[in-house]
């Protein structure tokens, strides 16, 4: 019994002196940031990510360091990612938008169809979390109206509570979809962005192949196959291609 | 009496006058002619009282011979704002035979009428040898022929009528084109658009329906239509040509018999084309004022008021009227003047209706900012005057205004404010105060969906719950036995009052509580007799001891109930206690 407590305390003691660790390296990252020493905010906000935290900020500001270190691949994959975790993050929104104009390649961000772009905007405020809460409270609503259906409506006349569950279920079942959509977004990989200079893109697995495009650093695709040093991409405007495997990372967590 | 008489007199004259309204024309029916021919002289009298004017002698005109006259006369009524007058047309047709080939002149002819003489125009003729076509069928009112050929340039023609020939640039000049006929015309159509190339034009008119006037031309009679009239603005200088217009014109032939209606013909007729010398405008000594105006015009301006305070405003009216183009050149240029502000002026132009002549109103409004005594300077109008050939300017009046101290001292400046622009762009300051928690996804915890379970789970409980309650509805003996205890505390309570005052009461309540909290657990009947429930207690595995302590019970209330004397108030207390703790064993049973 002393035992477990003791293990206990010292995982707390250890926990809570860690999380001091972090904050004091953020703390310097975000120092160095203000001197202008963008090379030593990055390594800080760097050590930072290799322990496992996922969070938008902080992609946001490792983002911010690589673009002022002129890494603009790296910039957009890092605003991506922030995107990633949230959404609805405006300012990695905006910063991933300004460093899209630096790319040789034009490419938007956003797509100007107002009624997917509306779709897209709903479906970026709702966050992954937001939506999980959401349906677990339309969930229990249901699940409380049947309840009480069963117990006090047993032999009684029930098309006010029917009516409400089922438009309930409808909602519930609205939520769900997205959030299955959201959680497969978040989870997808097949995203990439360039970091080489340039890259150029074959018709088949192999530097003997026809030349199909060239892009350059910055631009985002989609990767559709992978043959050992060999991938498959799929540019936004709809050209494929095979590039290297070692020019690009993917957006991932 | 003296006013009357010069309002009558003055009446009279009108009337006189009036009467007087004669006009006298004379025309040939054509001007060239054979040496055998004759040509047909008509002198025409138009008027409202001509009916009785008898027929002009001729004086003797050389080289023609006067076969003889003869008379028609028309007249025609109309009636104007409920006026009627009337108007009767005499023409007196000579039939002359020259005499002579060569060129001859029908001399101008003197007629009187009531004391008036009229004087005709001379006309010349071209006698040649030989006989020439006989004259063309005129509309049906000239003289009446067969359609054999015809002479049509003589006939049919197309004029064009050009104001000026010799012209600066953007000096206006003004075409009229007049279609001359003697046919009887059926239809009038354009041929095509005309491309007035190197000039810059105005419609001034352009026909709606076919209208015909009477108009004599080189001593012939011609219906006449004004076809189209613009005003031409020359672009360029040099040799400018102006274009033919393109008529197509049905003439209608003379019908032979009564059935026939005649038919039509068309012709297509051009004017000869015509040419005007354009002079460029002199760029020597060309003021820096100059404006592009070109004609001639007159500058007048034009303030609302001079004395006023800071906040207030006025208007300035710059008039320029004339002739040229006022429509391209630019508005005079003002000067700023501090503590003034001037808003952009409103420009109207109102051209009349001949297209070169009008008014240009140039208004702006002005607001006084500060105090103090301000010039409004004169402003400078330059053109270049067309008839002199040179440039003039002209000055405004310079205007003192007296601005006093106002209330208002700020003024809202809706059109001088302007968007904020951007000035440059940059990525996103860093985030400094981000709470380092690491991003949880719900859905990928256990936890989350082991919530999910457990509301799950409420589902099949509350069906439990609800078969369970069913269930007990049906059976009244359980809720006896449920209730039991509630039936039996409230007795209780009702005891220990009666007990607190040494009441009597105390037993029937304790007893009539005890026996239905017995009854009710054993599902007996209530009051069932103090036997019935010890018998039935005795089947039921209760301890021998506390059926005996019940059945004392018993014994003790009936007989402090209903035997006389059996009631003390010494006993109430230890009865009571008694009661409580054969409660407490009873409680304590299995039923």
């Amino acid at each position: 019994m002393k035992k477990t407590v003791f293990i206990f305390v010292l995982s707390l003691v250890i926990i809570s002196i860690f999380a001091n660790q972090t904050e004091i390296i953020f703390e310097e990252a975000i120092n160095s940031y203000h001197d202008k020493d963008y090379q030593t905010a990055l390594e800080n906000f760097s050590l930072i990510e290799n322990e496992g935290i996922i969070n938008a900020d902080l992609y946001y500001n490792i983002g911010n360091c690589y673009f002022r270190i002129n890494e603009v691949g790296r910039a957009i994959l890092y605003f991506k990612k922030a995107l990633k975790v949230e959404s609805d993050h405006k300012a990695a929104r905006r910063n991933l938008d300004y460093a899209l104009t630096f790319t040789k390649d034009k490419q938007d961000s956003e797509n100007e169809n107002v009624i997917r772009s509306f779709w897209q905007k709903a479906f970026d405020v709702l966050s992954i979390n937001l939506l999980a809460i959401i349906s677990l409270f339309i969930f229990v609503l249901i699940i409380m109206l049947i309840c009480f259906m069963i117990i006090h409506y047993r032999n009684r006349e029930k098309t006010v509570p029917i009516f409400i569950t089922t438009v309930l279920i409808f909602l519930f079942l609205a939520f769900l979809i997205i959030s299955l959509l959201k959680w497969q977004e978040f989870h997808k990989t097949d995203e990439a962005v360039l970091l080489s200079i340039s890259a150029i893109g074959y018709s088949g697995p192999g530097e003997d192949f026809t030349r199909v495009f060239t892009i350059h650093e910055g631009m985002i695709f989609t990767i559709e196959r992978d043959e050992e040093n060999w991938s498959l991409i799929k540019l936004e405007n709809g050209l494929g291609g095979w590039i290297k495997k070692d020019t690009y990372v993917r957006i991932e967590l | 009496m003296k006013k009357i008489i010069f309002v009558l007199g003055l009446l009279l004259t009108v009337q006189f006058l009036l009467s007087q309204e004669i006009e006298v024309e004379s025309y040939v029916d054509k001007t060239k002619i054979g040496i055998s021919d004759l040509i047909k002289y008509t002198i025409e009298i138009s008027g409202e009282k001509v009916g009785n004017i008898s027929t002009p002698r001729l004086p003797k005109i050389e080289n023609f011979e006067n076969l003889g006259s003869s008379t028609s006369s028309s007249s025609s009524y109309s009636i104007v704002n409920g006026k009627m007058t009337s108007k009767a047309t005499k023409s007196f047709t000579y039939s002359l035979r020259p005499k002579k080939i060569g060129n001859h002149l029908i001399p101008p002819i003197t007629i009187k009428i009531k004391h008036k003489s009229f004087t005709t125009d001379p006309i010349h003729i071209k006698v040649s040898e030989g006989t020439t076509q006989p004259a063309p069928p005129t509309s049906s009112s000239f003289t009446q022929q067969s359609n054999s050929s015809l002479d049509l340039s003589d006939n049919l023609f197309l004029i064009a009528d050009i104001s000026k020939k010799n012209v600066f640039e953007e000096e206006p000049i003004i075409v009229e084109y007049k279609l001359y006929s003697r046919y009887d015309i059926a239809n009038l159509a354009f041929a095509g658009d005309t491309n007035f190339e190197g000039f810059w034009k105005e419609d001034v008119f352009k026909p709606e329906s076919i209208n015909f006037k009477r108009e004599t031309y080189n001593g012939i009679m011609y219906n006449v239509m004004l076809m189209r009239s613009v005003a031409l603005f020359p672009t360029k200088s040099g040799k400018l040509n102006i274009p033919s217009l393109d008529l197509n014109v049905d003439i209608r032939t003379q019908s032979h018999s009564f059935f026939d209606f005649g038919t039509t013909k068309r012709y297509n007729i051009k004017n000869k084309p015509a040419a005007i010398n354009v002079r460029p405008i002199p760029q020597n000594n060309k003021p820096s004022s100059y404006s592009n105006a070109v004609g001639k015009f007159k500058l007048s301006s034009n303030i609302s008021q001079t004395k006023l305070n800071v906040g207030d405003s006025f208007t300035y009216t710059i008039t320029i009227s004339g002739t040229g183009n006022l429509k391209q050149f630019d508005i005079p240029k003002l000067k700023e003047v501090n503590n003034l502000r001037f808003l952009d002026p409103e420009i109207t132009t109102n051209i009349n209706k001949n297209k070169i002549s009008g008014k240009k109103t140039i208004k702006y409004l002005i607001i006084a900012q500060e105090k103090g005594n301000y010039t409004l300077p004169a402003v400078p109008f330059t053109f270049f005057d067309t008839s002199s050939g040179s440039y003039k300017t002209l000055q405004t009046k310079p205007y003192q205004l007296e601005v006093g101290e106002g209330s208002l001292t700020f003024i809202a400046s809706s059109s001088a404010q302007s968007i904020v622009s951007k000035e440059g762009s940059d990525i996103g300051f860093i985030i400094t105060d981000g709470v380092l928690t690491s991003k949880s996804i719900y859905y990928d915890k256990f936890f989350y969906w082991f919530i999910w379970f457990i509301i799950l789970l409420l589902i099949p409980a509350s069906v439990l719950y609800s078969n369970e309650r069913i269930k007990l509805k049906g059976n009244i003996d359980y809720i006896r036995q449920k209730k039991a205890n509630k039936i039996l505390k409230k007795y209780m309570k009702e005891a220990s009052a009666f007990a607190a005052q040494d009441d009597p009461g105390f037993y029937a309540a304790a007893q009539l509580g005890l026996s239905s909290y017995l009854a009710d657990k054993l599902k007996e009947p209530r009051g069932s007799s103090t036997e019935d429930i010890i018998s039935k207690m005795k089947l039921r595995s209760i301890p021998e001891d506390l059926l005996e302590k019940i059945k004392t019970l018993f014994n003790t209330c009936d007989q402090a109930r209903f035997m006389p004397g059996g009631f003390s108030k010494e006993r109430i207390e230890t009865d009571f206690q008694l009661i409580k703790e054969t409660i407490n064993e009873i409680m304590k049973c299995k039923f």
